[in-house]
């Protein structure tokens, strides 16, 4: 792993993220009560985080070695990991369990596959 | 966070001023990939804008409160605090000081989250690098996401997300991140048109 990142360039990062925080979540609140949500709009704001979400994890567990290949067998670490933690979260809603579950077959899979 | 790469100071100063844990789990690898800045911020709004949502469904109940009192109340919600909020709605035991009642569930919910989280930038340090600590980021979002697929559009959506983030993979500055997120957005809004009609309340183009 590389030095830890810091710095202005980073600085600018966390104000933009901070920015993005505050005018979604304040957005509505401070609205005009004229302005309102289409339906359309609102279905397609109700999809993005999910949307997003996958297609960020998604990548970053199928490819191995990380940002390569595309990697569907069990000498994946990664998709054991995170198939551990898909199924824990079907039995079980407890978001801990399921980190601590998939954090332990991802390495197993790691060290002995 | 502090294991995905960010010095402990900054990742304190990211915790306390974004306090978005989904949007600060997914900008961080592109951060630590170094892209450019208007992709990271960009992600970040993607992840966040469920709360424009949650912004619209709060404020016909803060309508009559100060707009300093309706923009703090906004930025300390949560998916949780959210919730909470209108199910007691939905119960009728909503109290005459509702904002002062919000803002007793949101600053429990902050001091919990800060407390763990700061914890944990500071546990970070302590643990072997071998451990491969920073793909509990990705599990965490597994957990965030496994729920939200309680509904067919949201299935259909994150499936075509992750098949056209993979296929797109390759493209400059996470571009192939963007291209699944909007082919997603619009198969999982396809998929919820022809589930079901929109509200005869509001027609089309409404």
């Amino acid at each position: 792993m590389t030095d830890p990142v810091s710095g202005i360039a980073l600085g600018v990062v966390i104000v933009g993220l901070a920015l993005s925080t505050i005018i979604t979540r304040t957005s509505f609140l401070l609205a005009g009560a004229k302005l309102r949500l289409g339906h359309r709009v609102e279905v397609a704001l109700r999809y993005a985080p999910v949307c997003t979400l996958a297609a960020i994890i998604v990548p970053d567990i199928l490819l191995h070695p990380p940002g390569t290949t595309l990697d569907l067998s069990v000498f994946n670490p990664r998709l054991i990991g995170a198939l551990a933690a898909g199924l824990w979260l079907c039995w079980s809603r407890n978001i801990v369990g399921c980190l601590g579950f998939g954090m332990a077959a991802y390495t197993l899979a790691r060290l002995y596959l | 966070m502090v294991k995905g790469g960010l010095a402990v100071p900054w990742a304190i100063a990211m915790s306390l001023l974004v306090y978005a844990g989904s949007a600060q789990l997914a900008a961080l690898p592109l951060i630590v990939a170094g892209a450019p800045l208007w992709v990271i911020v960009a992600t970040g709004l993607i992840t966040n804008l469920r709360f424009v949502i949650y912004s619209a469904a709060l404020r016909p109940h803060f309508a009559d409160r100060p707009a300093a009192v309706r923009a703090a109340l906004g930025f300390f919600m949560t998916d949780f605090t959210f919730t909470r909020f209108m199910r007691s709605v939905q119960e009728g035991s909503l109290p005459e000081q509702r904002d002062a009642w919000f803002a007793g569930v949101c600053a429990n919910n902050w001091i919990i989250w800060q407390v763990s989280a700061m914890t944990g930038i500071i546990g970070a340090s302590y643990v072997p690098i071998e451990w491969g600590l920073e793909f509990t980021g990705t599990l965490a979002l597994v957990a965030l996401v496994g729920p939200s697929l309680n509904a067919r559009p949201a299935v259909v959506g994150a499936v075509v997300a992750a098949i056209v983030a993979l296929l797109a993979f390759s493209l400059p500055f996470k571009l192939g991140l963007f291209c699944g997120a909007i082919a997603g957005i619009t198969a999982a809004t396809l998929a919820d048109h022809w589930q079901q009609p929109p509200p005869p309340a509001k027609p089309e183009g409404a």
